[in-house]
């Protein structure tokens, strides 16, 4: 949504809910929206896991982040 | 009696043909556009007797969902409550229910897309109960009850086909309710010593209304043992401060109580009002209590309870001494009160919501039959 009016976004899910964040893209019309999906769980996880998974995927982040509104490459 | 089991074959077809009939409700099952169990086939014909109900335009918009980018309008309520198996006359009281849902809030904020997984839970009053069948006496909750059990199963069919709700997809819920298939109650208003839900939310005695929200849990107090209003009161407080269902930092609750229970508060002078007070009264956990399940501390943001060394917790100082009551239940609109059940043994519930807290019920006025 924040997209679609030129402000860069990027959101972000656990791997639990991909299924979820297909069908919200669909939803949308925007089939292959690009989001970043890290490790599931989060809610049960201590500070330094967090932090672990921050810092893994940080770069992933950024790339979509500045990647503007667009679909995902092909797998 | 139970029918005999001959009876339950249709042999002779009197008005279709049982292969026809089949044939339509596979359809729907082919198509996801159901609970799981069969839903009544529905023609455009018999689509028009439930529009005929109501003087609400088809197209009308009755709950957004623009995060979905979906709208359930009077037209698809329609269809779902023909899935469902309701009959034309109980249209208008789905027409009510989903406005009550709409004024609750929950549901188009997306809670039913939560892991949570709340179930749609709908009380009617007054006089539209008798005219349409609904039950509000013995075995409350199903099953047996036509209107009951296809009001409440309209709602989530709605969710369903309207929203494209469906489990494993936009519907997350982790594990559900059984009340998921159905929850709709009738208050016993004949049996009950105080002024109904409706009442208590300005609907006048001639009209008839829907009170709805989501719901968690529907949890049975057992207390036929005491005459002793206190206790009474303490035994429904206990169960709504227990600490396995507290996500959120404060409980909200439906207490629905049997007649018997009702009359045993107001033979000792209690009014509604005052059961609910003193239901806040004793609605705390001691610190020590929160803490030995980790939920002594809130989240920022969410809210949520957790532990006081969780990263997210907001930092505050353990008390002084642990038995320091920590309140649970925060007002009086967090307790609605219901009458309904047989009057035959000391038998409640409490039903745990999910929906708005800290305000009146969502009560809306039913539509007379056009």
């Amino acid at each position: 949504m924040l997209e679609r009016v030129g402000i860069p976004a990027v959101s972000l899910c656990t791997d639990a809910f991909r299924i979820t964040a297909e069908a919200m893209a669909r939803s949308l019309g925007f089939p292959g929206y690009q989001y970043v999906a890290v490790p599931h769980p989060i809610a049960s996880r201590t500070q330094a896991e967090i932090d672990v998974i921050a810092h893994d995927f940080l770069p992933e982040i950024i790339r979509v982040l500045g990647a503007g509104l667009t679909i995902r490459p092909a797998d | 009696m139970p029918p005999d089991e001959d009876q339950l074959v249709i042999d002779d077809a009197p008005l279709a043909d049982p292969a026809q009939v089949r044939r339509a409700m596979e359809y729907y099952a082919a198509r996801g556009w159901t609970d799981g169990l069969p839903v009544v086939p529905v023609t455009a014909s018999y689509l028009e007797e439930f529009l005929a109900t109501t003087s609400r335009d088809r197209g009308e918009v009755i709950l957004p969902m623009p995060h979905l980018n979906r709208a359930l309008t009077v037209r698809l309520a329609a269809i779902n409550a023909a899935l469902a198996g309701c009959l034309p006359s109980y249209f208008p009281v789905v027409l009510a229910a989903w406005d009550s849902f709409l004024l609750d809030g929950g549901v188009p904020k997306a809670i039913w897309q939560s892991t949570t997984g709340t179930a749609p839970f709908t009380v009617v009053n007054g006089p539209i109960r008798q005219q349409i069948g609904l039950n509000s006496r013995g075995n409350l909750y199903g099953s047996g009850f036509r209107a009951n059990a296809t009001i409440g199963r309209a709602i989530r069919l709605g969710s369903i086909n309207a929203f494209g709700l469906r489990p494993h997809v936009l519907d997350q819920a982790t594990q559900g309710t059984p009340a998921k298939y159905s929850c709709c109650i009738a208050e016993n208003e004949e049996d009950s010593p105080w002024p109904s839900l409706a009442a208590d939310n300005g609907i006048g005695p001639s009209e008839s209304a829907c009170s709805s929200t989501v719901i968690r849990s529907v949890l049975h107090i057992e207390a036929r043992h005491t005459i002793v209003p206190e206790q009474l009161a303490a035994d429904l407080a206990d169960t709504i401060c227990r600490t396995g269902a507290m996500v959120r930092a404060f409980a909200s609750v439906y207490v629905v109580l049997n007649p018997e229970h009702a009359r045993l508060f107001d033979s000792r002078g209690w009014s509604k009002q005052d059961l609910k007070q003193a239901i806040v009264e004793r609605g705390s956990r001691t610190y020590r209590q929160l803490e030995a399940s980790g939920k002594e501390a809130i989240a920022k943001g969410t809210g949520w309870r957790v532990p006081a060394d969780h990263p997210d917790a907001i930092p505050q100082p353990a008390p002084d001494d642990p038995d320091t009551p920590v309140r649970i239940v925060r007002s009086t609109h967090d307790v609605q009160i219901v009458v309904a059940g047989a009057p035959n043994a000391g038998v409640s519930s409490v039903v745990e919501t999910f929906g708005a807290v800290g305000r009146p019920a969502s009560t809306v006025k039913i539509e007379d039959q056009q």
